[in-house]
């Protein structure tokens, strides 16, 4: 103890990354969380690395098999009615899937954070200002909104534009599902905050000489962090989810293919009818188990983070 | 003493503090609420004088005006409080006309608070280090590693190890826990501390070491200490000199040792009656009947008349004028119409205003 004592005094940088290497410890030694980044890191390097694990992306002309061919050892997850190998499609649909959900996942989060804390925190003219805006984008049902909006964005930054290595019409994917989803989080924050700022230490830190913009991120946002993790598992789920449906109608990229856009293909193929099963399995597979794994990562995440939670010393 | 105790200081006086003036003069504060039924007359022409490394208690029942008061010196009433009128001099400073900006260099630098129920002032999910260093951070404008720094050194002047700035909240004791709001109030080098019912949640215990280290700080770093506390043995432990307000106003104040071995005004009686003692015969404890009174329409007179045993015709109807003794207190009370003056018994309820000295020596 005196150890880490001389430590803190004589180095104080030392205390924040002896802090980090702590809640580090204590989040490896939940099963859970272990195995959920273990899922999460495997299909990020799917996401990464595609072409190097099963080839370059297979089209009509590159197909390797024979149409809707079941599972064998030259093709694991069966092919499509293309002929085109499904563990081929499934791996590159990875880096779609959850690029989209990432992307969708941040700008639902930042935004639902940031409104609900400011709105909660600020009341009055503000407050109602702004849940009017939400109770606007609440109302808006996804795939109608999609649906206008993805000719609009498209004639914006053109269909051939590219943002970090994404195309434009998923762009409009990840615009969508973060317009029709941030209002869901910001209204959960704000009834936690609205809470919070009641609280007296929200009082002694205005007396102690804090101003708004320090309390909201010093006192506010880490009492609500535990909320904004859970949402960010929970948007990421739905954000996948989202996605499976927008392409699933039609709304995705064709030439790039999400999960979605295999489950898309397996309707239209008539893979249900067919019996063609391994058609289906293996895109819902690895969307329900990348959900799963980011609810496991958030629940060990929430635990490790809220001092309460995790007080076993 | 003066010189010396402001000369401790860690940082400057203000630049405009007149070194001659006392430390702390209220004259004549006046206290209103805006409520929709009227306005609240929470604290109505109180005076009264803290001088360097003194310790001033200030004591009453629940609701007459004594956090409202200590709370109005750097003006941090809820929204609907305003300052009528009345003066606060720190330094010999006027606070009452500075903006809110200018008051900013006052708070937590010069005056800061111990707050009551240590668990709600602290945020659960900060550590103590950095809580308690950041007035610190807000007021002094130091970066952050210069505050956790002196919140080890604070830590360590409050008797918690400095290891245990990285605790949360909920890992310290109550006592710990009042210890760090401590810690947090002395973060600036305050000039004067008050402490709104500090020990109230407290076992008697940890209320003992909270008093004695408060006593020990306000001797070694030369504090001046307001204590506010229902408590009346906290105040006979601690303080100098002890206000006894009632809705409001000031009933009586003097040293210590004068007020509370002779009370003279029948509130102060009636409530050290109220309080056990250690000397008295086991028996009931006496009770003041009634409550107090409505603030939006105080009564005429003197404001405890409709309670008080001793109450005369007069009482109803005119405001007693302060009058101070040549022992230093200070009383407002009809039965004291001059500092030399023996009250009036007779007009006095007989044996309900008991012979005025030696009352609680009893």
């Amino acid at each position: 103890m005196s150890l880490q004592a001389t430590e803190l005094t004589v180095e104080p940088p030392a205390a924040p990354t002896r802090r980090t290497r702590d809640a580090l410890g204590r989040y490896l030694s939940r099963t859970d969380g272990v195995i959920g980044l273990a899922v999460l890191v495997l299909f990020g390097i799917l996401a990464l690395i595609p072409t190097l694990l099963v080839g370059p992306l297979q089209n009509v002309t590159t197909a390797t098999g024979t149409p809707l061919q079941p599972p064998s050892l030259a093709f694991p997850f069966g092919t499509d009615e293309l002929g085109r190998d499904l563990l081929n499609l499934t791996v590159h649909g990875a880096r779609i899937s959850m690029t989209i959900g990432l992307m969708a996942t941040l700008i639902t989060v930042f935004l639902g954070a940031m409104m609900g804390i400011v709105s909660g925190f600020a009341g009055g003219v503000l407050d109602a200002f702004l849940m009017r805006v939400s109770d606007f984008f609440l109302v808006l049902p996804t795939v109608v909104l999609a649906l206008i909006l993805a000719p609009v964005l498209l004639d914006l930054i053109g269909p051939d534009a590219e943002l970090f290595g994404i195309r434009s019409t998923l762009i409009v994917v990840v615009v969508v599902i973060g317009l029709t989803s941030w209002a869901t989080t910001a209204r959960i924050i704000r009834s936690q905050v609205l809470s919070i700022k009641e609280r007296m230490f929200v009082d002694r830190a205005r007396v102690v000489g804090s101003g708004s913009g320090w309390i909201m991120r010093r006192h506010i946002l880490p009492n609500v962090v535990n909320l904004i993790v859970a949402q960010a598992v929970l948007t990421f789920a739905a954000a996948v989810f989202t996605e499976t449906t927008l392409a699933f109608i039609g709304l995705g990229d064709p030439s790039a293919p999400s999960w979605g856009q295999i489950l898309n293909a397996a309707q239209s193929a008539g893979a249900p009818g067919l019996g063609a099963w391994w058609y289906i399995v293996p895109p819902a597979a690895c969307v329900v188990l990348v959900v799963l794994a980011f609810t496991l990562v958030g629940n060990a995440l929430d635990e490790v983070l809220n001092p309460k939670a995790g007080g076993r010393r | 003493m003066s010189a010396g105790v402001r000369g401790r200081r860690q940082w400057p006086l203000p630049r405009l503090a007149d070194p001659t003036a006392p430390l702390l003069e209220v004259e004549d504060l006046s206290v209103r609420f805006r409520m929709r039924e009227g306005s609240v007359k929470a604290v109505d022409g109180v005076s009264f004088r803290l001088d360097d490394g003194e310790a001033l208690g200030i004591a009453g029942e629940s609701g007459c005006g004594k956090t409202t008061t200590a709370l109005s010196l750097v003006r941090l009433l809820p929204p609907n409080g305003r300052i009528r009128s009345g003066s606060v001099k720190l330094f010999g400073i006027d606070l009452v006309p500075k903006t809110e900006k200018q008051l900013g260099r006052y708070r937590w630098r010069e005056i800061a608070i111990v707050f009551q129920g240590a668990m709600n002032a602290l945020n659960p999910v900060q550590r103590i280090g950095d809580q308690i260093g950041e007035p610190i951070e807000v007021r002094l404008g130091q970066p952050r590693e210069a505050a956790r720094k002196r919140a080890g050194e604070l830590l360590d002047l409050v008797g918690i190890p400095k290891q245990r700035a990285s605790a949360y909240p909920h890992e310290l004791s109550g006592g710990m826990r009042q210890r760090a709001m401590i810690a947090m109030a002395l973060a600036c080098d305050p000039a004067i501390v008050i402490g709104d019912e500090p020990t109230t949640a407290l076992d008697v215990m940890v209320q003992a070491q909270i008093l004695q280290l408060l006593e020990r700080l306000r001797r070694e770093l030369g504090l001046s200490l307001m204590l506010i506390t229902h408590d009346l043995s906290v105040i006979a432990e601690t303080c100098d000199k002890v206000l006894v307000m009632y809705a409001g106003k000031v009933a009586e104040e003097g040293p210590v040792n004068r007020v509370f071995t002779a009370p003279r005004h029948p509130y102060t009686k009636k409530l050290l009656s109220a309080f056990p003692n250690i000397h008295a015969d086991r028996r009931t404890l006496d009770v003041i009947p009634g409550s107090l009174p409505d603030l939006r329409n105080p009564p005429p007179g003197c404001r405890f008349a409709p309670r008080c045993p001793a109450a005369m015709a007069v009482c109803r109807e005119v405001v007693p004028p302060e009058v101070r003794f040549a022992d230093g207190v200070r009383v407002a009370c009809h039965l004291y119409p001059t500092p030399d003056a023996t009250p009036n018994l007779d007009l006095a309820l007989a044996g309900q205003v008991p012979a005025l000295d030696g009352e609680v020596a009893r």
